[in-house]
């Protein structure tokens, strides 16, 4: 299988060096397994007999490999080539309008070729039309890392509750709040402070409100309602409150009854992301950056998963797409 | 609907068959009966039933048709089935409002406040609300505390 590597960042990185360590495991399920290209927003790299992931492992930026990079060159050039199978889209989220990575999505699935995406933004702004123009064209389009980074909730729905109806999800889908809510239960701290903590950790966005105001939340939410529960909503559909006003009084308050208070994004007859009391026995009250999420289905009943939502895990779940790929298409090539 | 019942009996053999006859002609459906046979109190013997009648007025027609049988009514309760509910209210509100508006419903078993002149004023409500009329009573204590500026915090 030949894949293309759409950008260039912090996720196409830890990618890169994902598949050099697990090369043998990959090779394993395709042996013809190569990475053709990487774009970046400046140009790219290619060669059809396979770029050196050893060496490509290595650089920072792509016009550091060697003198294949070609600078200028874009994407659509690259998926024009028609030589890829699979397209690994990982460029920034932008859920205004989901470029540049709608584009890309489309191109590529209007090519044939399989598309996997940790990017929130082309599924936030358009996951209907993207998945009829994926069937319509014969192609899968696996989204695995858009939500909960590592926690398989996609595939556990998609293959291991295919008869159930699920009648609510609720979940905590944002690392970087829980571990400011987590701080101020915790350590009585201000959220000032545990948002500046939050920020040196490096687990903020550039800009905070993206988490704190639960417009990352949001967009999760949207994207289960409408994969999962065959919703058709949009982002201003999610009535949204974030965490900035939740006090360390209130919190303490919460805690005398035994709830912690959390970040929920709740999918129910409406979508609500907002601060709520959750049962300290719960098993959603979790902790520190962990993410959970809690599905109530009318056989199964409730299933909680819990994992590290954000950040490096999100390569398990690109990865683990990647491979649902190619053993799922390994009679037809 | 659920009802609380309890009458007293006089201490003889076949009262309380003959009582629950009442119950079953007007549509009662006992769920769970205690016959203190070993308790008499002054002369009588008080049996509970909780019986699920159709409506209020078959539970009425019932006490009217035990009384005409000389037999003493204790207890006639309807049951409310309510659940418990904690809400957080962040930020300075009109209290009063609060509680006339968005609280109509329900009854206020406990709160705790902290800081209530300050901005960041805080109270918990522990309240008890009609399992039929939760939905409306949360919707309401929201619609409330947004008019109000404050941010209600509410169980999942």
């Amino acid at each position: 299988m030949n894949v293309i590597i759409v950008g260039f960042g912090f996720i196409g990185k830890k990618l890169v060096r994902a598949f050099y360590k697990k090369i043998d495991l990959i090779r394993n399920v395709d042996a013809s397994f190569k990475v053709i290209g990487v774009s970046d927003s400046k140009g790219y790299l290619y060669d059809s007999k396979g770029l050196d992931l050893e060496r490509l492992s290595c650089v920072k930026r792509l016009s550091e490999y060697s003198g294949k990079y070609r600078e200028g060159g874009s994407t659509e050039e690259i998926i024009e080539k028609g030589e890829a199978d699979l397209m690994v889209e990982v460029t920034p989220t932008n859920i205004n309008d989901g470029e540049p990575g709608l584009s890309f999505i489309k191109a590529a699935l209007k090519k044939g070729i399989h598309v996997v995406t940790s990017n929130k933004g082309p599924l936030v702004v358009a996951l209907k039309e993207l998945t009829s123009l994926a069937e319509k064209n014969d192609c899968f389009l696996l989204y695995e890392g858009t939500v909960a980074g590592a926690v398989p909730v996609f595939s556990l729905v998609r293959r291991c509750l295919q008869g159930d109806a699920i009648r609510r999800i609720v979940g905590i889908l944002n690392g970087t709040t829980n571990y400011i809510l987590s701080r101020m239960y915790f350590e009585g701290t201000s959220f000032e402070l545990a948002l500046k903590e939050a920020r040196e950790r490096g687990l903020t966005e550039r800009d905070p409100s993206y988490d704190v105001d639960g417009i990352d939340a949001a967009c999760k939410a949207v994207i289960l309602a409408n994969a999962l529960m065959n919703r058709n909503v949009k982002f201003e559909d999610v009535k949204r409150t974030g965490i900035r006003r939740v006090t360390p009084e209130a919190i303490s308050l919460a805690k005398k009854s035994k709830f912690a208070i959390k970040l929920i994004s709740m999918i129910d007859k409406h979508i609500e992301v907002s601060p709520k009391l959750v049962p300290i026995n719960h098993p959603l009250c979790v902790h520190g950056t962990l993410n959970a999420i809690h599905i109530e289905t009318d056989l199964a009943r409730e299933i909680t998963l819990i994992g590290h939502g954000a950040g490096e895990e999100t390569v398990s779940a690109v990865l683990n797409d990647i491979l649902t790929v190619m053993k799922e298409t390994a009679f037809s090539i | 609907m659920k009802f609380d019942l309890t009458i007293g009996l006089a201490d003889r053999p076949g009262q309380l068959l003959k009582a629950l006859k009442p119950i079953a002609k007007n549509g009662g459906n006992i769920i769970s009966i205690i016959h203190e046979r070993e308790n008499p109190s002054a002369g009588f013997v008080p049996v509970s039933l909780v019986v699920d009648f159709p409506s209020r007025w078959n539970m009425q027609k019932t006490i009217d048709d035990l009384r005409k049988m000389e037999v003493t009514i204790i207890k006639a309760e309807e049951i409310v089935e309510t659940v418990h509910i904690t809400a957080i209210l962040v930020g300075k509100a009109d209290l009063k409002r609060v509680i006339q508006e968005g609280l109509r419903n329900a009854k206020i078993v406990g709160f705790e406040a902290s800081a209530l002149t300050s901005k960041d004023a805080c109270l918990k409500l522990e309240i008890e609300v009609p399992t039929d009329l939760l939905d409306e009573t949360l919707e309401n204590l929201r619609r409330v505390a947004e008019s109000e500026g404050s941010l209600i915090i509410l169980p999942i």
